[in-house]
């Protein structure tokens, strides 16, 4: 099977931009990052100072075993000195890390907030726009990304460069030949690492996508495992997979190989330059240039200005992770709001709602919606039928302005939709879906999201015309029953008696019921039937169902097909032109054995 | 344990040279801080140039000894975990494709898929980390321990103490943020759940201008989360500066108390000079090891979920018989079947016959068992209890492979693979004609494709359900089969739709047995026998029209879908005399009026 390539993950597009939204982002800190640049100086500074006292005990006994006169005073003093540098190193290095800890966490928390709001006031084009994994991801793992990006690589980097001139400030200070002795590598070993990365990181990027491949496989093959096995595909299977395996193998390993060696290539540099320190420290203090203690002091100074350089390749990884997470999130954070500018209040329904020569496409030129136009008077139900896809369901959501029409018009009472608010427009409207939506709470706030308001009896009021009452009575826990996201306690069926409810509370003067009842079986559908019977009285009601003996009792019946309206009018009405409608129902009502 | 073990198996001759490697390098990294002394202590002190430099190229040699043992112990390294890590997912796939249901159940598929994929690369990944740190670091520590007790200093015991603080430190930080990992994680789940719950309740929140209660409820639970990562962070970043400080304090107290021994005349500067280094490097391996500690849990997490997969014992034995005979009859007889670990049983002495010429169909309601029937045939499962047989020979006779290729098997689940149409049809029948997949397609009222080579994206999410359900039946019917069986694959099809495709399967029926399941009584109304399903038991068989008179449980599910559209249409279009008729004698005017029926859809 012919599958196409992942992508890989990817990097920063406008690494400038990507670095301004970071830095944007730091901005409302600016006290605290200055106490943590302040602790990282603090820190770093002392820590560098310490391994020249050292040097200077370790020369005082080496002194005091040739003189045979140790001078113990003076040794106290020095390391006593030392213990102090490094715990107030300790102390501050924690500080540092404290105060960022504070702006990160706080960082993640906002971009999480600013996300969930923008995704409240996006509009459902926008909406439909990204994919619903794409901006969870964001939510979780690119906030996750910036936080611990910014964890890791500000502190490291800070105090990495701080080290840096202050190792270098130090071994100048001691001797300049030393100095050239330890760093003379480590152009080199930036080279070496920087070739090593680069290959590193294409394997690495080709592996993933075969990996991707691999796992793209297994999943398919595990969630299909009765198709494989029925139609005896299981050696068809393990080819293809052996074949993507293969493929894995082979850059996994060299991806792997050429990100190892980064190690002990840095092993080495830093090796050699500890033989170097040995050997021209040994000369030097022969010549009288340098002490021994100096010696152990290079020894330190040396790895602590190899070890930012090593970590380096680790954070710049991070950073460009973060850097392509802030990408990510910026660029969702500012598409516009839905708008909303018309502050037309609309209370009630009087007289109807009309559709006029209405078109809409989702892509203009590829129109769902053809010249739709009917009317719907106040309280008079309105069934769309039609096969799935003929565009039944997009027109309530041009109801309630998810989508707004491409030409044409909908006028409640006379006047256009797109003249009202749309929040007062969509609380005229209750809706019933066929994937019902209820959230993680209890069944009691389930309803009461209907009218937050409504009172506890009000709540079971409302379920008891839903016909929720009584199975709900039976749940160990009744209305207090927590409804979980699998929600395996109740039926798809209560559910939908749930939003019906629902519903019910809000009481609203238009009602949708799209599909309501088309995933559960024929005795709970009864009960769903009966209860919306009851929703709809004195409403203006929009029912869109493909079964349809649920819509003979509407006053007016739209029959869609490719978005156009081919038959309307009441039930006997349709019968007696024998078209669609009358042969679906025969259709239906026979069914068709085989 | 020992299955996880077995692809290392051909890996042997490489893992000897890595921990040869190892050696090499830790031996050539430990000699480095004696030389040093041997430069200060007799070098220096004797003013020998040449000494020093003797020395000095000694230590070049190890230096490079050691990158050559260091870059082929990365090189070996990846490569066999990386093997590894490919013939373990292979091993475990091959087995997890020979799973029945029954394992299937056991394990849930989710979860597999995390094991042959995820776990798996936990594992080897792991195994890299061994081969290159964690037993490195082990190797540095005791080499390192035996060249310093060579130095014959005093000063063993303040190793010990700064292992006794370190151990203390990492101790307290551990038992202090263990807990929160497991809160975090189910702070990270409620944040994904709510965050997914405002994205796909968008239109309802919409609709009921929820927009600022949902960001309230979002709120709560993202302050929370700022909390526990704030506790978390701010106890794990104590470890760094205080490891640092403990270390440099031994490097003190080193040489505070190697300075006393000096007086005495025990060591010398160059001895004190390497006794830090050794120190020092023993306290790192030991951190080193102790970071791998903290993971080991996770590993073996994952290793025991890969060695369950392996272990896993399959219910299905393959049987000998490789040959069918022509328009063979397959029988239930006394079929019992329960998932495993339930005592409830899903099947109950289920009888009845599928034969040539025959549609047979199932209706019932959810969970009465009818799909765990279809998939006994093909032996997705075998029963508990009772048989199966195919010409009165047991179907676990056949071999597989031989059952299968006679039967034609259209899941409730629409199932494709991503790839392109004709690939997906080919599952159907190896090696089909494009006229061949495209007749099939016809049968299936596959017209909303441009061409064969159109894609189908992994979960064919670029279908509608309707479309993949016309899709996985036309797979089902592009090759000749004794027996189809379709597992209620009509449920996203319009009627209109849904008679057109039954219509066009007329014509498989001649030569085969059909066994359709459903919900709608529309779809099998007209089937040579209907099996009436209720809690896993058949209630009754037979007719449409003897059931309608005969099983109350058949009546309710008729009315509750047919009674209303019936009379819809005799109320317009007979006579009352007709309908009163009908409700005495309903089977013959059904027939009258299927004969009536325009040719389908509109």
């Amino acid at each position: 099977m012919p599958r196409p390539r992942r992508k890989p993950p990817e990097k920063p597009a406008d690494t400038k931009q990507s670095i301004k939204n970071i830095i944007s982002l730091l901005k409302d800190y600016k006290l605290k990052v200055g106490l943590t640049i302040i602790c990282g100086i603090i820190s770093t500074v002392f820590a560098t100072i310490s391994p020249f006292l050292i040097g200077l005990a370790t020369t005082a006994i080496f002194d005091g075993i040739n003189s045979g006169n140790m001078n113990i005073e003076y040794l106290i003093q020095l390391l006593i000195t030392v213990v102090i540098l490094y715990v107030i190193s300790a102390v501050f290095s924690y500080l540092q890390s404290y105060f960022f800890i504070e702006i990160s966490t706080d960082i993640s928390y906002n971009l999480r907030r600013d996300i969930i709001e923008k995704i409240t006031q996006l509009s459902m084009s926008d909406l439909d726009k990204n994919e619903r994994g794409d901006i969870l991801s964001r939510i979780t793992n690119d906030v996750d990304s910036i936080q611990s990006g910014l964890n890791t690589s500000f502190n490291q980097l800070l105090t990495g460069v701080i080290t840096i001139i202050g190792v270098t400030i130090m071994m100048l200070s001691i001797n300049l030949w030393m100095t050239l002795a330890t760093i003379i590598l480590i152009p080199v070993a930036i080279l070496l690492i920087t070739y090593v990365t680069k290959h590193s990181q294409d394997y690495y990027l080709k592996q993933l996508s075969y990996r991707g491949n691999l796992n793209g496989l297994i999943e398919e093959s595990f969630t299909g495992h009765e198709v494989i096995r029925a139609y005896n595909q299981e050696d068809e299977c393990m080819i293809e997979f052996d074949d993507d395996n293969a493929n894995w193998y082979e850059q996994e390993w060299k991806s792997k190989f050429y990100s190892s060696l980064s190690a002990p290539l840095m092993n080495f540099i830093s090796n050699f330059a500890y033989v170097l320190i040995a050997v021209l420290g040994a000369v030097l203090v022969l010549q009288r240039a340098i002490a021994v203690g100096d010696i152990l002091a290079f020894f330190q100074y040396s790895k602590n200005f190899t070890q930012p350089i090593q970590q380096m390749t680790r954070i710049m990884n991070l950073v460009q992770t973060a850097m392509a997470a802030s990408e990510r999130i910026f660029e969702f954070l500012e598409i516009s709001p839905e708008e909303n500018p018309s502050k037309n209040q609309i209370e009630d329904i009087k007289d109807n709602i009309c559709f006029k020569n209405v078109y809409f496409g989702y892509d203009e030129n590829e129109p769902i919606i053809k010249n739709l136009s009917f009317e719907a008077k106040r309280g008079e139900k309105i069934a769309i039928v039609g096969e799935t896809g003929a565009g039944k369901t997009t027109i309530v959501k041009l109801l309630m302005r998810f989508y707004d029409v491409n030409s044409g018009e909908i006028t409640i009472d006379g006047k256009n939709i797109q003249d009202y608010d749309k929040h007062s427009l969509r609380s005229l409207v209750g809706m019933v879906l066929q994937d019902t939506w209820l959230f993680n709470d209890t069944i009691l706030n389930n309803i009461r999201y209907g009218n937050l308001d409504a009172s506890d009896e009000e709540v079971i009021e409302a379920s008891k015309q839903a016909n929720a009452d009584n199975f709900i009575r039976q749940i160990p826990e009744g209305y207090e029953s927590l409804l979980n996201e699998d929600t395996d306690n109740i039926s798809h069926g209560q559910k939908q008696l749930l939003t019906i409810a629902r519903t019910i509370l809000s009481n609203k003067p238009i009602l949708i019921l799209d599909e309501a009842t088309s995933s559960v079986d024929t005795r709970t559908e009864k009960i769903i039937q009966e209860a919306m019977d009851k929703l709809m009285e004195n409403r203006t009601s929009f029912i869109i169902a493909h079964r349809l003996s649920t819509v003979r009792n509407a006053d007016k019946i739209i029959v869609i097909e490719d978005g156009e309206i081919i038959e309307q009018g009441n039930h006997e009405e349709l019968l007696e032109l024998k078209g669609y409608y009358y042969n679906t129902l025969n259709a239906q009502k026979r069914g068709d054995g085989i | 344990m020992k299955n996880l073990l077995r692809p290392l198996k051909k890996s042997i001759s490489p893992i000897i040279l890595i921990f040869i490697c190892l050696l090499v390098d830790v031996y050539c990294n430990i000699s480095l801080p004696a030389y040093t002394a041997d430069i200060v202590d007799i070098g220096i002190q004797n003013t020998d140039f040449n000494y020093i430099l003797n020395v000095g190229a000694m230590m070049l040699l190890m230096v490079a000894i050691s990158v050559i043992s260091t870059i082929a112990l990365s090189y070996l390294s990846s490569k066999v975990s990386a093997a590894y890590g490919r013939d373990l997912r292979k091993i475990s796939f091959e087995k997890i494709l020979k799973f029945s249901n029954f394992e299937l159940n056991h394990i849930s598929r989710s979860s597999l898929i995390t094991r042959n994929t995820n776990d798996v690369y936990q594992i080897q990944i792991i195994l890299g980390m061994l081969f290159t740190t964690v037993l490195f670091a082990p190797i540095l520590g005791i080499g390192s321990i035996m060249k310093a007790l060579e130095l014959k200093t005093n000063l063993l015991w303040i190793i010990v103490v700064t292992f006794i603080s370190v151990t203390v430190v990492l101790a307290i930080i551990f038992v202090r943020v263990v807990p929160y990992f497991k809160i975090t994680q189910e702070i990270i789940d409620k944040t994904n759940q709510i965050a997914r719950e405002i994205l796909m309740g968008m239109p309802v929140i919409k609709a009921f201008i929820r927009q600022d209660y949902e960001n309230k409820r979002f709120e709560v639970n993202n302050i929370e989360f700022r909390e526990v990562n704030q506790t978390v962070f701010k106890t794990i970043f104590l470890l760094m500066p205080l490891m640092t400080m403990i270390l440099n304090i031994m490097i003190v107290l080193i040489l505070y108390f190697g300075a006393y021994d000096a007086i005495i005349g025990n060591v010398l500067t160059g001895d004190i000079i390497a006794f830090i280094q050794y120190s020092t490097q023993i306290v790192s391996s030991f951190l080193m090891f102790g970071g791998f500690a903290i993971m080991l849990p996770r590993i073996l997490v994952s290793g025991r979920r890969v060695a369950e997969v392996l272990n896993t014992e399959i219910s299905i034995e393959d049987g000998e018989i490789d040959k069918i005979d022509d328009n063979p009859i397959l029988e239930f007889k006394d079929v019992c079947y329960s998932y495993p670990e339930s005592e409830r049983e899903t099947l109950k002495n289920i009888s009845f016959k599928l034969e040539m010429g025959k549609t047979t169909a199932i209706i019932g309601g959810t969970g009465s068992g009818k799909s765990t029937i279809l998939n006994l045939i093909p032996r997705l499962q075998d029963v508990t209890s009772g048989e199966i047989t195919i010409n009165g020979i047991n179907i676990k006779e056949y071999k597989l492979k031989t059952i299968r290729e006679r039967i034609s098997y259209t899941p409730q689940k629409a199932t494709l693979f991503q790839g392109n149409i004709r690939s997906n049809m080919i599952v159907g029948k190896k090696g089909a004609s494009d006229e061949e997949i495209k007749r099939a397609l016809e049968l299936a009222e596959v017209d909303f494709i441009e061409s064969l080579d159109d894609e189908v994206t992994q979960g064919a999410t670029n279908f509608s359900g309707g479309q993949k359900q016309r899709l996985s039946i036309a797979r089902a019917i592009i090759k000749p089969s004794d027996f189809y069986l379709f597992d209620d694959c009509f449920s996203a099809l319009d009627m209109n739709t849904e008679a057109k495709v039954k219509g066009n399967l007329k014509d498989l029926k001649d030569n085969s047995s059909m066994l359709i399941i459903s919900q709608r009584i529309s779809t099998i109304m007209d089937a040579d026998e209907i099996i009436v399903m209720d809690n896993g038991e058949i209630i009754d068989k037979g007719s449409h029209d003897y059931l309608y008179q005969n099983c109350e449980i058949y009546r309710e599910i008729v009315f509750s879908q047919i009674e209303e559209s019936e009379d819809l249409i005799y109320e317009k279009t007979l006579s009352k005399e007709l309908l009163s008729k009908y409700e005495n004698d309903g089977n013959s005017e059904m027939n009258l009026n299927n004969a009536n029926r325009p040719a389908g859809g509109k």
